[in-house]
C-alpha cells in the first residue's frame, strides 16, 4: 500500500505537470447510459449520501461498497436493502453483491476497481486526499463529504487532486449542500448582485450539544477505538470546527467570494474532557479576516445542556441577511420558493453536469473552505495568527503514516502557546 | 392531569443527559444526540421542546414515570379534544390572545406562557408547537397547530398527520427515530394519570 505521503507527493507531481494525464473516456453524455456508483465509507451519512444519490437521478445504480469494518459494510447493506424493499423505485437501483462488497483499509481501491464510473466518498475525513486521489487517478467522478482532509498536507493533496479532476473532465461535488439549497442560492446571488451593497461583516455558528460516543471494548485496538469514535481524534475528523462548523465557514467564503487571509482564536476543551472523547476542543471562536477587509466571526460550541444555534448572518453598507432565505435593508427579499432537499439536489446536480458534459468541480472551492476551517483550528490550537499563505504551504501531517490496527497513542489536548503549527503525527 | 405549558427544553435536557442505565433498555433508552440544532436557535430554556419524534416524547414520559414513580404519558386524541373544547371557553377570546399562529409568531416558537393562559389554565394548548396525542390505530398525530399554521388553522380542531416531509432532510440511513429533520413546529404536552 502506497504511503500518505507517497501519494501527496504523486499527485503535486500531476499537478506540476510532471506526468500527463492519461486518455480517458468520459461517461456517455447520453441520458441512456447507466452511471454506476460505488460508495467508499459506510456509516450513517455514506449510506444516506448512496439513497440521496439513488433518488436523484434516473439511470444510476449502486453497485459496489466498502468499508473499513466488516460489521459497519453489513449494516449498511441491511439498511439500504431494507430503504429499498420501502421505496420500489430504489430498489432498482440497489445492484450490491456479496462479490462487490470490500472491507478493510484498502476497501477503497476495490471499490474504484469493481467497474464503476463514479464513487462516493463518505470515510473520516482523515482518507479522503488519499480516496480521492485514487478516485480521480482511476478516472472516476466522485462525490465526496466534507470535510475534505484534517491538514495542510491533506489539502495539497485535494487540491491536486480536483486539478487532475478538471483536466480529465471528471465531475467532483462536495457535501457541501447549502451550495445546492434554492434558499440560499437564491439570497447569495442577489448579495454577490449587490443587494447589501459591499459585505463589511458576519457571523457564523455552529452551536450544539455534544455527538455521539461509542465506548470503547476490550476487543478493539487503539486503532479501532480512534476510528470508531473518529469525531473525537483532530488526525481523524480535524475536529469538530472542521467536521461540522465547515458548513457555516464555507457560506461566508460564498457570499463574500473569497477565502480569509488571516485568523486569530481561542477555543478549548472545557466540558466534554472525558478521555472516551479523545483530545479535541468543545469551543471554538474565531475572527476571520478576508481580503476586502470583511471580518467573520466565527463559533462553534459542542456543550450539553446549552443553547443551539446553526446559521450564518452577514451585514453590508445597504443591509443584511441570513444568508439563507432573507435579505433585510435597501433591497429587501424573502425566499419563497421551492426548496428542494439540497442532500438530494446536490446529486441531481452533479449527475446532470456529467451527462451535460460540463461536470461540476468543486474541489478547489471545498479544499479551500476547509482549510479556512483548518485556520480556525489552527489559530485555537497555537495561539497564533494564523496566515493563510503560511497554512497552506505548512509542513504539518498530523495523520499517522500508515494507519494500521493496533497500538496508537492519543495526541495531547492541544494547547495555545506551545502547539506548533508545523507538526507531524510525531509531534501531535 | 395535563401540562399547563408543552413540554420545555430545560425538562427534555434532563432526559437526555441523564445517563442511560446498563444494560440500556428500550423503556428508557436516551435520545440519540442530534447532529445540528434541533431548537433552531429559537430559545432553549423556557422554550417548548420541538424537532421531536413522537417516540421520544413517549421514551421522555417513561423516562420522566421511572424518575418520578408516576404515571405519565402523551395524552391521547380525545384527552387532547376534551382538553382543548374546555380550553377554548365559552367566550371564545380571539385566536391571537392565546396562540401564535403565521401572522404572529414571525416564523418560530416563542417562550411557553408569552401568551394569556385559556379558560382552563393551559399555554399554548394552540399554535407555537403542535403536540404529539396518541391514537387507538397508531397513527402519528399532532394536534392543535403550530406556529407555521394560518391563525384559522390553530385551534381545538387542527390536526396533522406526519408525513415523509417531516424528516426528509435528515442525510443518514437509517433516519433518527427520535428527530424529525423538518419538524420545528412538532412539540407535545404530558399528562399524568392521577392514581
Amino acid at each position: 500500500m502506497s504511503t500518505r505521503r507517497d501519494f501527496v507527493k504523486g499527485a503535486a507531481a500531476v499537478a506540476a505537470g510532471a506526468i500527463l494525464p492519461t486518455p480517458h473516456f468520459p461517461l456517455p453524455t447520453s441520458n441512456a447510459a447507466t452511471i454506476r456508483v460505488g460508495l467508499v465509507g459506510c456509516g450513517g451519512r455514506g449510506t444516506g449520501a448512496a439513497r440521496d444519490c439513488l433518488r436523484a437521478s434516473e439511470g444510476v445504480e449502486l453497485v459496489a461498497m466498502g468499508d473499513l469494518f466488516p460489521d459497519r459494510l453489513a449494516s449498511a447493506r441491511t439498511n439500504l436493502a431494507k430503504a429499498a424493499a420501502a421505496e420500489p423505485a430504489l430498489a432498482a437501483k440497489y445492484n450490491v453483491t456479496d462479490s462487490r462488497s470490500f472491507s478493510g483499509f484498502d476497501a477503497y481501491q476495490k471499490v474504484i476497481d469493481s467497474g464503476v464510473d463514479m464513487v462516493l466518498l463518505a470515510t473520516p475525513p482523515a482518507f479522503r486526499p488519499q480516496h480521492l486521489a485514487a478516485a480521480i487517478a482511476a478516472g472516476k467522478h466522485v462525490f465526496m463529504e466534507k470535510p475534505v482532509a484534517v491538514d495542510a498536507t491533506g489539502i495539497r493533496s485535494v487540491l491536486a487532486s480536483s486539478e487532475l479532476a478538471r483536466q480529465k473532465s471528471l465531475g467532483l461535488v462536495a457535501g457541501t449542500q447549502r451550495r445546492h439549497d434554492a434558499g440560499y442560492r437564491a439570497v447569495i446571488e442577489r448579495v454577490h448582485g449587490g443587494a447589501i451593497g459591499d459585505v463589511v461583516s458576519g457571523q457564523v455558528y455552529w452551536n450544539q450539544g455534544g455527538l455521539w460516543m461509542n465506548a470503547r471494548k476490550p476487543e478493539w485496538t487503539d486503532t479501532e477505538w480512534q476510528l470508531r469514535n473518529w469525531l473525537y481524534f483532530t488526525w481523524a475528523s480535524g475536529d469538530h470546527i472542521v467536521e461540522q462548523h465547515i458548513h457555516n465557514i464555507d457560506v461566508a467564503n460564498w457570499v463574500i467570494g473569497a477565502h480569509p487571509i488571516r485568523a486569530v482564536g481561542v477555543g478549548g476543551r472545557q466540558s466534554r474532557t472525558d478521555p472516551a472523547y479523545g483530545h479535541i476542543f468543545d469551543h471554538f471562536a474565531i475572527d476571520f479576516e478576508y481580503p476586502n477587509g470583511a471580518r467573520v466571526m466565527s463559533m462553534c460550541r459542542q456543550i450539553n445542556g446549552s443553547a443551539d444555534h446553526v446559521g450564518e448572518r452577514f451585514t453590508g453598507t445597504r443591509g443584511h441577511t441570513d444568508a439563507a432565505k432573507t435579505i433585510e435593508g435597501l433591497s429587501p427579499f424573502k425566499f419563497e420558493g421551492e426548496s428542494r432537499n439540497p442532500y438530494v439536489q446536490e446529486h441531481v446536480d452533479l449527475v446532470a453536469s456529467i451527462r451535460a458534459g460540463t461536470p461540476l468541480n468543486e474541489g478547489r472551492q471545498v479544499a479551500e473552505s476547509t482549510l479556512s476551517a483548518i485556520m480556525g483550528r489552527e489559530a485555537a490550537y497555537t495561539g497564533q495568527v494564523i496566515e493563510w499563505d503560511a497554512l497552506l504551504n505548512a509542513k504539518q501531517d498530523i495523520v499517522p503514516p500508515g494507519v494500521a490496527f493496533g497500538s496508537l497513542k492519543v495526541p495531547s489536548v492541544p494547547m495555545p502557546g506551545q502547539t506548533k503549527l508545523e507538526r507531524t503525527w510525531a509531534e501531535s | 392531569m395535563i401540562g399547563r405549558t408543552e413540554l420545555l427544553w430545560d425538562a427534555y435536557d434532563a432526559f437526555m443527559m441523564s445517563p442511560a442505565p446498563q444494560p440500556a433498555t428500550d423503556a428508557v433508552a436516551r435520545p440519540s444526540r442530534p447532529y445540528g440544532a434541533p431548537d433552531y436557535g429559537w430559545g432553549h430554556r423556557g422554550y417548548p421542546t420541538i424537532s421531536v419524534a413522537r417516540e421520544a416524547a413517549e421514551a421522555f414520559c417513561a423516562w420522566l414515570s421511572t424518575q418520578t414513580g408516576k404515571r405519565y404519558r402523551l395524552p391521547t386524541e380525545a384527552e387532547w379534544a376534551h382538553a382543548a373544547s374546555l380550553a377554548r371557553g365559552a367566550a371564545s377570546p380571539p385566536i391571537d390572545s392565546l396562540a401564535w399562529h403565521a401572522r404572529n409568531s414571525s416564523g418560530r416558537t416563542h417562550a411557553a406562557k408569552a401568551k394569556a393562559p385559556d379558560a382552563l389554565g393551559l399555554y399554548d394548548l394552540f399554535g407555537n408547537a403542535a403536540e404529539w396525542v396518541t391514537t387507538g390505530d397508531g397513527q402519528r398525530v399532532t394536534r392543535g397547530g403550530s406556529f407555521r399554521d394560518a391563525p384559522g388553522a390553530v385551534g381545538p380542531t387542527a390536526r396533522a398527520v406526519q408525513d415523509e416531509n417531516w424528516n426528509e432532510r435528515d442525510p443518514q440511513i437509517p433516519k433518527s427515530r427520535w428527530w424529525l429533520s423538518d419538524g420545528p413546529f412538532v412539540g407535545f404536552r404530558i399528562v399524568r394519570e392521577l392514581p
